[in-house]
């Protein structure tokens, strides 16, 4: 990797030593990835736009280089819509939390995933509300053996099977803990022409002690090279095998582009605003 | 005494989707504008339902350009209900006449659809109401074999009773162009169907006698007019501004904004996305509007509540979106077809935390347009929410608008956006202070450069802060541009009229033309008052306002809302006390009833006058119950 291009994206960002995440937050590694993929991708910073959710996955926002964006909790992939509705030539991915994108904001993921703009969600997943001090998020209890639910302790949602239905085109799952790895999925991810979608699983050090990253690396498995992802069948198949076998799928689950309309982007400038011909409009009140 | 008719208010009722009120009044609109005549079609008498409920459209035509729709009282009542069981001992679908008949003033005309029966007018007849029954959809069933053409036998049998376009000129180059394409046979059968409601006409008044006093003339001016609504004329109007986003969900009376964008804005090279929610609209206008483009949402009064969340994001980020609200009755689910101005609270308001906004709301169709401009350009210069304020009545009544109108444009600046070579090799902060507040912005995209733009508080680079100089200087500079707002752009109220040592009506919105009209009436009766009217409604421009008030009588607020919410913004800025008329049963203000109520404020100290409530009159606790200020 080389060094000299890395540097690069900590311009114009928060300085390492400031940067506000737990000793051994999951999200380092997930910002590591980051700016590698971001590297092996050659985007320059101008035109890239990071959207932060609300928490401590968010700030990931201006910790590296890059335009960045920042609104309400449950937000992000609202706002990166209209930003890639806007501008196709923009670079534009999502940087949310599970409590953010299947809480607040599933309405969001569920219409995102069938909308299918050209971009990304990487969620860090690590089933708490961290920056609130540990509350459950939707997804929280992965792996864990509950015999009895309530109202107050539903079962968890699980991002891959909720991201399938709800028609999204390209589904994967890394672990920060693996920086290589989630480094190859966030290119794929940016590679793949629709919305495409990571859920990394980056462990809470402080709030979860249950999922830690010793916990994944016993339970986390790579998807076999012989699935086929533009396989939806394959796809659910492989979510439940992985299920019953009480194991965590990385890399690409469902890869799928959907045929898109060319979009341009749209009129911004005086010129391109400059005489407006209105005569058809009135032509139909007459 | 036969005479052309300066003024004729026209009623047409019926039942909801069947009868086809709205395809009625729509080419009476139409017809009446290409005559070079004006329509004002304002009043819109609807439910919220889509099918079965009584629906009336009043329909104002004059000669020369009205003030107002004026009161509700008509010269001709069109009432297209039929009985779907002629034998049913309850006739039930006599609405237009049940309801609207004692508004139909002595002498004036009755045409109703007679086809399942004619039904009892003696005490009509007794006032001297000339009734014309007739078979519109009998004759259009048995006769052409269209049920479809029954409006048209009734369009027919009224231009008649009107005297108007006596040879069809008119109303065949209507059906030419609607139909021309779909045969000649089209256009015939529907000329035929107006031909015989002409002579159903003809008939009766042979039979009865009766000799009509009015006669429609057009009067072509050269001028051309279009038959337009606001939420039509708004949308002109932010196409012209440069909008080239809009984002909107389905809700009453904002839906037409979205219908109209969805047709014309591709077209000028924008998308429009109607939301999956109203929080994803506002959302991904905010990200539109980040990317650079003049984006816009609209929504009513519900769905404003739902995006109240995302006013702060604008306003703390300093994203520049354009908000409108056509209201609607509320609270809650209200009254969704019926008018309201009750939403200033929510939109001066809604947001937790201070955030700089700006509020307009025009006053007319026409300002519909010219404000919509000035939003347009006042949102980018400003960055920060700019509210567009409508009500049922302005969004979706129609009226006579002459084209002129959108010659007036003045050309697009796009407001503190810095490009590439002001910038490059230069450390760029998104939320520079600035003397006037406003930060110039860059779009994601400039080559070298990016900037941090946050809802959290922020420093100058847009870095997470909660130093508290450095919030301070960001309040204080986000707020700063509404002192910049105030100084540079903000407008007067309209005056009309001596407001020193005079009492003064205020108003604000939609309502101009009713208040106007209410003036003309009071100066009639020898009150001496004046008029105050408001489309920059916040921040209010004090040093432009209070002047007005210095040496001003008692001042009677007037508005569409229970508490007197613009009565309550008067009173908190200018320090002065107010007297009140409000209005809330969801049936828009009317002339008369407005002077007769200033009036009676007049005579009170603290008096809140409550129109269409069980307890017209009431003095605030507090009053003093004396007369004058």
């Amino acid at each position: 990797m080389d060094l000299m291009a890395v540097k690069v994206w900590e311009e114009n960002a928060v300085p390492k030593h400031r940067i506000q995440w737990c000793p051994g937050c999951g999200d380092f590694g997930v910002l590591a990835a980051l700016k590698q993929a971001l590297v092996e991708l050659e985007i320059t910073p101008h035109e890239l736009v990071l959207v932060g959710g609300i928490g401590c996955s968010g700030n990931i926002r201006n910790y590296l280089n890059g335009n960045a964006f920042h609104g309400t909790h449950g937000g992000p992939l609202a706002y990166g819509l209209g930003i890639k509705m806007a501008n196709p030539h923009l670079q534009v991915i999502c940087l949310a939390g599970d409590g953010d994108t299947f809480a607040i904001g599933v309405e969001n993921f569920v219409h995102i995933c069938r909308r299918d703009p050209d971009m990304v969600l990487l969620v860090m997943n690590n089933g708490v509300y961290g920056l609130t001090k540990g509350q459950d998020s939707p997804t929280a209890g992965l792996g864990q053996a509950v015999e009895v639910w309530s109202e107050e302790h539903p079962p968890m949602v699980d991002p891959v099977l909720l991201a399938l239905a709800s028609g999204a085109t390209f589904v994967a799952q890394s672990f920060s803990g693996d920086v290589k790895h989630t480094a190859r999925m966030i290119v794929e991810a940016f590679q793949h022409p629709g919305f495409a979608f990571i859920n990394d699983f980056s462990p809470c050090v402080t709030y979860n002690k249950f999922n830690t990253y010793e916990w994944f690396r016993e339970h986390v498995e790579f998807v076999p090279p012989d699935h086929d992802p533009s396989d939806k069948d394959a796809a659910w198949r492989l979510v439940q095998d992985f299920a019953r076998r009480g194991k965590v799928p990385l890399g690409v689950i469902y890869r799928n582009p959907r045929p898109r309309t060319e979009t341009r982007r749209l009129p911004i400038w005086e010129t391109e605003l400059a005489d407006v011909d209105v005569e058809p409009i009135l032509a139909t009140f007459r | 005494m036969s005479g052309r008719a300066k003024r004729v208010k026209i009623l047409v009722g019926g039942v909801q989707l069947r009868d086809g009120v709205s395809t009625v009044t729509e080419i009476l609109g139409r017809i009446f504008t290409r005559a070079g005549l004006f329509a004002v079609a304002m009043e819109r008498g609807y439910a919220s339902t889509i099918y079965g409920a009584h629906q009336y459209d009043p329909i104002l035509v004059t000669d020369s350009p009205p003030l107002s729709y004026g009161d509700p009282v008509y010269d001709v009542l069109v009432a297209l209900e039929y009985d779907s069981n002629p034998d049913a001992a309850e006739q039930p679908n006599r609405d237009t006449v049940l309801r609207h008949s004692p508004f139909l003033r002595d002498e004036g005309i009755l045409l109703y659809d007679s086809s399942t029966g004619e039904i009892p007018t003696d005490s009509l007849r007794a006032r001297g109401v000339k009734v014309f029954p007739v078979p519109a959809r009998k004759i259009a069933l048995t006769e052409l074999k269209r049920e479809i053409v029954k409006n048209v036998v009734m369009t027919g049998a009224l231009f008649r009773a009107l005297d108007f376009d006596g040879d069809f000129t008119h109303l065949r180059q209507l059906l030419e162009e609607r139909f021309g394409r779909k045969g000649r046979d089209v256009v015939d059968l529907n000329l035929r169907a107006a031909q015989r409601g002409r002579e159903v006409v003809e008939q009766v008044l042979a039979e009865q006698g009766y000799t009509l006093e009015v006669r429609l003339e057009p009067r072509p001016s050269g001028r051309r007019a279009v038959y337009i609504s606001g939420n039509d004329c708004l949308g002109i109007g932010a196409i012209q501004g440069g909008v080239r986003f809009y984002a909107g969900y389905p809700i009453t009376p904002a839906s037409g904004i979205l219908e109209f964008m969805e047709r014309w804005l591709p077209r000028y090279g924008g998308r429009v996305l109607q939301g999956q929610n109203e929080r994803e609209s506002i959302r991904a206008a905010i990200g539109a509007s980040l990317a650079g483009v003049r984006a816009m949402v609209g929504s009513s009064g519900p769905g404003i509540s739902l995006k109240v969340e995302e006013f702060g994001v604008i306003g703390a980020t300093e994203t520049p979106v354009i908000i409108v609200d056509a209201q609607r009755a509320g609270p809650s689910t209200g009254m969704p077809t019926r008018p309201e101005q009750g939403d200033l609270n929510l939109v001066i308001g809604g947001a937790h935390g201070d955030i700089p906004r700006i509020v307009l709301a025009p006053s007319t169709v026409e300002e519909c347009y010219t404000l919509m401009l000035e939003a347009c350009e006042l949102a980018d210069k400003y960055q920060c929410p700019v509210f567009f304020l409508t009500d049922l009545n302005l969004s979706e009544g129609r009226k006579t608008v002459l084209e002129d109108l959108f010659a007036q444009r003045p050309p697009i600046r796009r407001h503190g956006i810095l490009r590439e070579e002001e910038v490059r090799g230069r450390p760029y902060r998104r939320y520079e202070v600035t003397p006037s507040g406003i930060s110039p912005r860059i779009l994601p995209g400039t080559p070298g450069v990016v900037f941090k733009s946050s809802g959290v508080e922020h420093d100058e680079f847009g870095f997470v802060t909660i130093d508290p100089r450095k919030r301070a200087a960001q309040m204080d500079k986000r707020m700063q541009k509404l002192e910049t707002y105030l100084r540079e752009d903000a407008k007067p109220p309209y005056v009309f009229g001596e407001t020193r040592g005079n009492p003064v009506m205020v108003g604000w919105g939609n309502t101009r033309p009713v208040l106007q009209e209410a003036r003309e009436i009071l100066l009639q009766r020898g009150i001496r008052v004046a008029l105050v009217h408001f489309t920059h409604v916040y921040p209010l421009p004090k040093h432009l306002v209070e002047p007005l008030f210095a040496d001003a009588g008692p001042v009677v607020v007037v508005e569409q809302n229970y508490s007197g919410q613009f009565a309550d913004l008067l009173q908190r800025e200018l320090l002065i006390r107010t007297r009140r008329v409000l209005k809330y049963n969801g049936v828009p203000l009317y002339p008369t009833e407005v002077a007769d109520a200033v009036q009676r404020a007049l005579h009170q100290e603290g008096a809140v006058v409550r129109i269409g409530s069980s307890a017209p009159v009431k003095v605030e606790v507090g009053g003093d119950g004396s007369d004058g200020r």
